[in-house]
Formats: C-alpha cells, sequence, structure tokens
C-alpha cells in the first residue's frame, strides 16, 4: 500500500514557543489518520503545517511522493489535499451552491461540470434543498455541512478534517460516523483531528497521541486509549 | 561650504509647519487610537476651521486666534454630534464601512462650505501676516511662530487632559481595550464621542492657526490635510500621540528640506513617498506599534 | 446570466436610439455611459474582488494622455493610442499591485490614494512626458469612414459601445470561474486559499483588467475633453465618484454601477441646475444613506432580498 502523506520531523515555532516539537505522522492511502490529544497540544498547529496554513520551522511534507514542504497552501489544494476549517468559512455573499461551485472549479474549469459536481457533493451531506439559500442564512450544523460539501468538490485525495465531529448531537454523529466511513471505501485517505473519541475509535486505522507539541503516543485506538502516558496528558497527574 | 543660514531657516520653517502638522495628526491619530477609524473628514474639519476664522474676521473683523474661543467648543460639539448620531449607527461588519461613512461626511462637509463660501480661494489678512522675527540671521515668519505655540499650547493641555484628569483615563482605557474598559464602567459611547469632538477641536484649532498663512479652497484643501494628516500619523504609527507630534515634526522637515534641496515642485510628494515606504517597510510606523499587513 | 445578455442588448438599443429623441441632453447621456463604463472597470477590481481603490482616475488620465500625445505629438491614430495606453495601464496596475495588495483593507485604499497622487504630481511637472503642465490640446482627429470624431453624436455611440464593452465583460466574468474565484478571495481569502484558489495572482489579474478597461474609457473622454490638464484628469475626486458610483450602485454586482451612473449623473445634474456647483454633495448624502441603511448598494440590495424571497418560496 502506498504512503500518501508522510510529515517528517515537524517543527514548527513562533518566537520563543515551540508548538510542534519534532513530530512525525504518515498515512497510507484508504487510511483513516486520527491526531488527537488535550488542548494545546499542537494537533491543529501541526495539521495547519501540513496543509500548508502555518510555516514549518523545521522538516517536510511529502505527499504522494512529492516534497511540498515549501508549497503554498493553494498549492497544496491543487495537489490533492482538501480541508475544512474548525470555524466555518463561507463566502458570505454568495449561495450554498455557489459556496461549493468555488471548489469545484478547481478541478472543473466549465461552469456545466463543475455545477454538476457541486450539486452532487451537496447531496452526500444532505444540502441539496437549501442549494439556492444564502450561506450567512445557514445555522452552525449546517455550515459544518457546508464546509464538508466545499472539500469533497476539491475531489480531493486526502481529506484534512479539523474538528468536524465537535457539537454533532448522537444521531448526526453517528450518520457523519458511516458518512466517512463510505467515503473511504472510494479510495480517499483522511486525517482528521478530533476530540471526540467515539469517532476516533470507529474510524481510524491509526492513532497519533500530541500533548505540549510532542508525540506521546501512536497506534491503533484501542492500543493508544489504554496508554498510560496518553491517560495522564488527558487528565493530568495527581 | 555648506550654507549654515539657509539650512537653520529651512529647519525651522520646517519644525514649525510641523507643528502644525502634528496638531493635525495628533487629532487623526486620537481618533484613531479610540475608535480604530480612519476618519476622512479630518482634513475638511481643518478647513472648517479656516472658514469660521474667514467669517468672523469677516463679520466682526476679529483675529484668528480670538476666534479660537468660540471655535474651540463648537468644533468640539458639532464632532461629538456627528460622531453620536451618525457614527455609531455604521455597524462595522467590514472596517470600510466608518472609511466610506467619514468620506461622505467629508464631501458633505465640502460641498455645504462650497454652497456658502463659493469656490473662490479665501484668507484673513492679519496685520502680521508678513512680519518675521530675527534670530540672528535666520527669519522665522510671526505667523507660523503663533501657529507653533498654538500646537504647542494644545498639545501640553491635551497631555492633560489625557493624563491628570478622570475623563482622560477613561479615554486612555477606551483606546487600549474597550471591552476591558467597558467591563470597569466607563461609558465607551460617550467617550467615542467626545474623543471625536476633541479629534475636531484640534482639527479646527490647526485651521485657524493656519488662515493667516495659506488660502481656504473648499473642495481641494480638505483632502490635501486629510492626506498630510495620514502621512503624520502613519509615520508615527496609528494611535500613538507622542509617535504623531514626531511624525508631523518629521513631515514638515522632510517637506522643506527636499523642496530646497531637490525639487520644490515634488515638496508634496516627498512626505507621500516617505509615507509609502513606510506603509510597505515598516507598518507599524517610524515608532509605533499597530499592525496593517494580512 | 443569458438574461442578463438579452438586458444589455434592450438597453444598448434603446440608449442607441436616445440622441435620435433628444439631442439637447446629449452630453448627459455620454457622462452616463461613461460612469457606468467607468464603474464597471472598477466594480471588477472594487466590487467583485473587493479591493477598494482611491487611485482609478491614474488609468483614466493614462489612456487620455495616450490619445492626445498619439495624436499632436506623433501622429498616432486615437485607436492605436488607446491600446497602447490600455496596456501601459495593465503593466502599471501589475506592479501597483505586486507592491500594495499585501496590506490590509483601509491601508491598501490608503496607499492607492498616495500612489495616484503621486503620479499625479509627476504628470503635472514632467513636461517632456505630459507635452505641457498646462495641457494638451487635441486639435486633429483622423476620420475613420468619415465620422467625425469631435462630433457629440459621434462621442455618444463610442461610450456606448465602451459601457456595452465593460458591462458585457462584466457579466461573462460572474458567469464563469474568474468570476466566482474573485467573490471569494473578496468573503474569505483563507477559505479561498483552501480552495485552490492564489489569491495574490487572482487579485492582480482583476486589478490589471480593471485598469485597461479604465483606459479605454480615458481615451474617449480624451477625445470628448480634447483639452486635457493633468491636474484635472488625474484627480483624487475623479477616483472617489467612481469608486462611490459603484459602492452606491452596488458592489460586485453586474448592473449596480450602471445604476449608480445613471442616478448620480442625473440627480446631480438637476443638483447642478438648481445650485450651479457643489453637485458632489449628492455623492456624499447618498454614501452615508447607502452605509447606514443599504449596505450592499441599491442593486446589491434588492439582488439580495431576491434571493431570499426566491429561496423562500421555493421551500
Amino acid at each position: 500500500m502506498q504512503t500518501v502523506l508522510k510529515a517528517d520531523n515537524i517543527k514548527v515555532q513562533y518566537g520563543g514557543v515551540i508548538a510542534v516539537n519534532h513530530v512525525s505522522v504518515s498515512l497510507n492511502e484508504g487510511e483513516v489518520l486520527g491526531l488527537i490529544g488535550p488542548n494545546g497540544a499542537g494537533k491543529s498547529t501541526l495539521f495547519n503545517a501540513i496543509t500548508g496554513f502555518t510555516p514549518i520551522s523545521e522538516g517536510s511534507v511529502q505527499f504522494f511522493n512529492q516534497d511540498v514542504t515549501n508549497l503554498p497552501a493553494f498549492e497544496r489544494t491543487r495537489v490533492g489535499m482538501g480541508r475544512t476549517f474548525q470555524t466555518e468559512r463561507p463566502y458570505e455573499d454568495l449561495t450554498v451552491l455557489e459556496n461549493v461551485l468555488v471548489a469545484a472549479f478547481l478541478k472543473n474549469p466549465k461552469r456545466k461540470d463543475a455545477e454538476r459536481v457541486a450539486l452532487s457533493s451537496l447531496e452526500k451531506v444532505g444540502l441539496s434543498d437549501r442549494a439556492h439559500q444564502l450561506s450567512s442564512d445557514l445555522n452552525l450544523a449546517r455550515l459544518r455541512r457546508l464546509e464538508l460539501a466545499k472539500a469533497l468538490a476539491l475531489e480531493p485525495k486526502v481529506l484534512f478534517l479539523d474538528e468536524i465531529m465537535a457539537g454533532l448531537n448522537p444521531p448526526a454523529l453517528k450518520d457523519m460516523i458511516e458518512f466517512l466511513r463510505s467515503l473511504t471505501a472510494t479510495g480517499i485517505s483522511i486525517v482528521m483531528v478530533e476530540h471526540i473519541m467515539e469517532a476516533i475509535i470507529e474510524l481510524s486505522d491509526h492513532v497519533v497521541v500530541l500533548a505540549s507539541g510532542n508525540k506521546i503516543a501512536e497506534g491503533s485506538a484501542k492500543e493508544v486509549i489504554s496508554n498510560e502516558k496518553v491517560i495522564e496528558a488527558y487528565l493530568g497527574t495527581d | 561650504m555648506f550654507d549654515y543660514i539657509s539650512f537653520f531657516q529651512n529647519l525651522s520653517n520646517g519644525v514649525l509647519i510641523g507643528a502644525v502638522y502634528a496638531l493635525i495628526g495628533v487629532g487623526l491619530t486620537l481618533v484613531f487610537g479610540v475608535m480604530r477609524t480612519i476618519n476622512f473628514a479630518h482634513g475638511d474639519f481643518v478647513v472648517v476651521g479656516m472658514y469660521f476664522a474667514v467669517l468672523l474676521n469677516s463679520l466682526l473683523g476679529l483675529d484668528p486666534y480670538l476666534t479660537l474661543i468660540f471655535a474651540i467648543p463648537l468644533g468640539f460639539l458639532v464632532g461629538a454630534c456627528i460622531q453620536k448620531y451618525l457614527l455609531t449607527r455604521v455597524i462595522d461588519a467590514q472596517h470600510e464601512s466608518m472609511l466610506l461613512a467619514t468620506l461622505g461626511i467629508s464631501l458633505v462637509i465640502a460641498n455645504l462650505l462650497l454652497l456658502g463660501f463659493g469656490g473662490e480661494p479665501q484668507s484673513v489678512n492679519v496685520s502680521y501676516s508678513t512680519s518675521t522675527l530675527s534670530l540672528g540671521e535666520v527669519r522665522i515668519s510671526v505667523v507660523l511662530l503663533f501657529a507653533g505655540l498654538a500646537t504647542v499650547t494644545v498639545i501640553t493641555a491635551l497631555y492633560l487632559l489625557l493624563n491628570k484628569t478622570e475623563i482622560g483615563r477613561a479615554i486612555r482605557a477606551t483606546a487600549e481595550n474597550r471591552l476591558g474598559a467597558e467591563l470597569v464602567g466607563v461609558n465607551t459611547k460617550r467617550i467615542q464621542a467626545i474623543v471625536f469632538g476633541l479629534g475636531m477641536s484640534l482639527a479646527v484649532t490647526a485651521g485657524v492657526a493656519l488662515i493667516p498663512l495659506l488660502f481656504a479652497s473648499p473642495v481641494t484643501t480638505g483632502a490635501v490635510f486629510t492626506l498630510k494628516a495620514f502621512v503624520v500619523t502613519v509615520l508615527g504609527g496609528l494611535g500613538n500621540i507622542g509617535a504623531a507630534i514626531l511624525g508631523g515634526l518629521v513631515l514638515g522637515v522632510v517637506e522643506v528640506l527636499g523642496a530646497s534641496y531637490l525639487d520644490s515642485a515634488y515638496r508634496d510628494a516627498y512626505g507621500l513617498v516617505v509615507f509609502l515606504l513606510v506603509l510597505l517597510l515598516k507598518p507599524e510606523g517610524l515608532f509605533g506599534k499597530t499592525v496593517k499587513r494580512v | 446570466m443569458n438574461k442578463n445578455y438579452t438586458i444589455l442588448i434592450g438597453l444598448a438599443i434603446l440608449a442607441a436610439l436616445f440622441p435620435v429623441v433628444s439631442s439637447s441632453y446629449i452630453t448627459i447621456g455620454l457622462t452616463v455611459l461613461m460612469f457606468a463604463g467607468w464603474a464597471s472597470s472598477w466594480n471588477i477590481l472594487g466590487g467583485w474582488a473587493g479591493q477598494l481603490s482611491l487611485g482609478h482616475a491614474t488609468f483614466v488620465g493614462l489612456g487620455a494622455y495616450f490619445v492626445a500625445i498619439g495624436s499632436t505629438q506623433f501622429g498616432i491614430a486615437p485607436w492605436w493610442a488607446i491600446l497602447m495606453g490600455m496596456a501601459v495601464a495593465g503593466i502599471l496596475a501589475f506592479f501597483w499591485g505586486k507592491l500594495t495588495f499585501g496590506l490590509r483593507g483601509p491601508y491598501f485604499t490608503l496607499s492607492t490614494i498616495a500612489i495616484a497622487e503621486i503620479i499625479r504630481l509627476i504628470a503635472i511637472n514632467e513636461g517632456w512626458l505630459t507635452g505641457c503642465a498646462s495641457g494638451v490640446f487635441i486639435d486633429y482627429l483622423p476620420e475613420p469612414f468619415g465620422l467625425d470624431l469631435f462630433d457629440k453624436t459621434v462621442q455618444y455611440y463610442m461610450m456606448l459601445i465602451y459601457a456595452v464593452i465593460t458591462i458585457g465583460i462584466t457579466i461573462f466574468i460572474s458567469t464563469r470561474k474568474f468570476g466566482y474565484q474573485l467573490k471569494a478571495v473578496r468573503d474569505n481569502e483563507e477559505a479561498a486559499m483552501a480552495a485552490g484558489i492564489n489569491p495574490t495572482a487572482i487579485k492582480l489579474k482583476a486589478f490589471v483588467l480593471s485598469a485597461m478597461l479604465t483606459a479605454l474609457g480615458g481615451g474617449v473622454y480624451g477625445i470628448f475633453l480634447s483639452f486635457i490638464e493633468p491636474h484635472i484628469i488625474f484627480n483624487l475626486l475623479l477616483s472617489v465618484q467612481i469608486a462611490l458610483t459603484v459602492i452606491i450602485g452596488g458592489r460586485g454586482t453586474v448592473w449596480g454601477p450602471a445604476v449608480g451612473a445613471a442616478l448620480l449623473i442625473i440627480f446631480g445634474e438637476i443638483f447642478r441646475t438648481v445650485f450651479e456647483q457643489a453637485n458632489m454633495l449628492v455623492y456624499g448624502i447618498l454614501i452615508l444613506v447607502v452605509i447606514l441603511a443599504l449596505p450592499k448598494g441599491i442593486v446589491g440590495e434588492y439582488a439580495q432580498r431576491l434571493i431570499r424571497r426566491k429561496y423562500a418560496n421555493r421551500a
């Protein structure tokens, strides 16, 4: 199986603070990688560093055997990284459909094709009936789905999800987990930053745990949650 | 042989003009510090001061500096009202809304002045318009000197207000952290109105100080002053009053020296070029701390 | 979208008939068309890309000066001169944008004012560039197909073509990838990056296109004026007028600029006949009205309400 993503020895430093301290992660094709850790662990920073939204002080990122370390964020999207944002970022003046169209245009320069892809994307997340609503009129839950639809319309090779499960009620959570599972069946690989353990346990093939910028454990979901160091990091020592 | 005399002549002119620029800039930066808004109408407020002096001079024969007695409180009131009744309604969904609103106010004021006073440039003639004082070989225009003195007085008064009074403390608190100030009981809405009023008072004072020197033309002069005020505040770092004073002096000196030693036709351009350089290279201003980069 | 083209054709036909119907108001009609064209050009950068420029008079001046100098000093026909002016405008915009697009909102706007001012001062002072500080007089123009280019009616039709071109291009962009990329960058630059869009490249394209189209109008304006003075044509007030026309009419919409132009020029004229001057007062009052009550501009607000109503009816 091919290694689609390889982040080596990533260090992210702001001034005197080391947010990510020499962390390496890798992802194989069709797999789901979970990134977990207590607040402030550096998960989002690592996530942003890999996708190009935060500069890397040291280390490298290989994507499908291509060195993308020095590529700006939009180039990384073009080579196949599709990400969502933890705080939803809709294009407020545009309708729901138009929001997704923007992303769909990446691989489909012609309006007709882009529209087809966008509509299909909306259908997958269950927002088809709201296609012509102004995105600024959506509630948070639907905005979340819109984020996902936008990322999907990019037809990415690897999907990067930033806390996509946060705040979902149990039925919605189940739906999302099932949905992501079906996605991986189509060959998309996923990197997910998560706090919701249920999702991690259900979906991840491999989990990496960060605390205070360092990788403190990695392995399967089961291995990791019973790891003493991990429990300590989450709960603190007495 | 370096001509020291004319150098000092230029320097003194530059410093005095710079003082007036500082006065204009301080008003703008004060407003920015508290309201985080760039006031496009600031230059027009200066022109209002100029026309006010012209009016009282032609009606009552008053010396411009005497008109300050009325101009300062009136300016304050008008400014405070504009802020309270107009600008508070502007919801900063985007920062541009404030910018555009002040642009609108600028156009309204300039054109009302045009309607009221006509398009011919006007000025005020005082007995000392052309008098000069001599410091050794260096000649200093009396009007410029008065303007400089007025500036120093006003800025000192402002300093005392900001640092020694209750209101001053409230203003500084609001500028630092509006939410925090609200939490400790400061009525920030009132403070914003007060500050805008103060800004206009400062502008009006500068206008009065300048009218014996310059001609006021309703539509163009305002924009010129607004631009100069921007240059001063950006040079100094938006929101930083002490730095704005320095910025004003720098601008005054740069302009006069540039006009004398380089090309006088480009006098206004020197300040603009420095302004651009600062914006692009050192966005926090030569002395300041706010960030302007994406 | 296709219906926008139909509307454009309809309006163009109406506008073409206008001089036949009323010959005394040709100049006003011409002015409306001119501002509709300039506003539509500005809209690409200021409305679609969301970058508020207050320096566009520079490109007007470029167009006008290329025509003026071209005909008086080099004997170049205006259509070639305009093309050259457009090219130079595009190149200037490219470097201008590269220099200043890193600045945030209001600071970008300030920088446009500063750069435009510097260019204005250069134009006034460098007589060798602009022919003469006190102005250039176009005394001769060729007669293509026997048309007298100094005739107001001919100029009216030239402006009409200009307005149609710029609005047509706007409609074209509005349905295509470029239009959506512009709006994405405007609404949320980070999200746009995550969608594979290069924000700086997009803004530069918008600036270059906007500048070139503005210069095109400037060239025709030069022919209309026939006497060109640097301090009048490179004027901040003109830049402000153009920008406000779009903001009042509705940024980022297809018809906003034209509606704004028609409204403001006509109101301004009425104002001028009553008060003789200060017709910019209308701009000041209307921009305040827009900011306080109609933030998306007249057409923008209307379009938004229309979308909401259409959606509500469907659901």
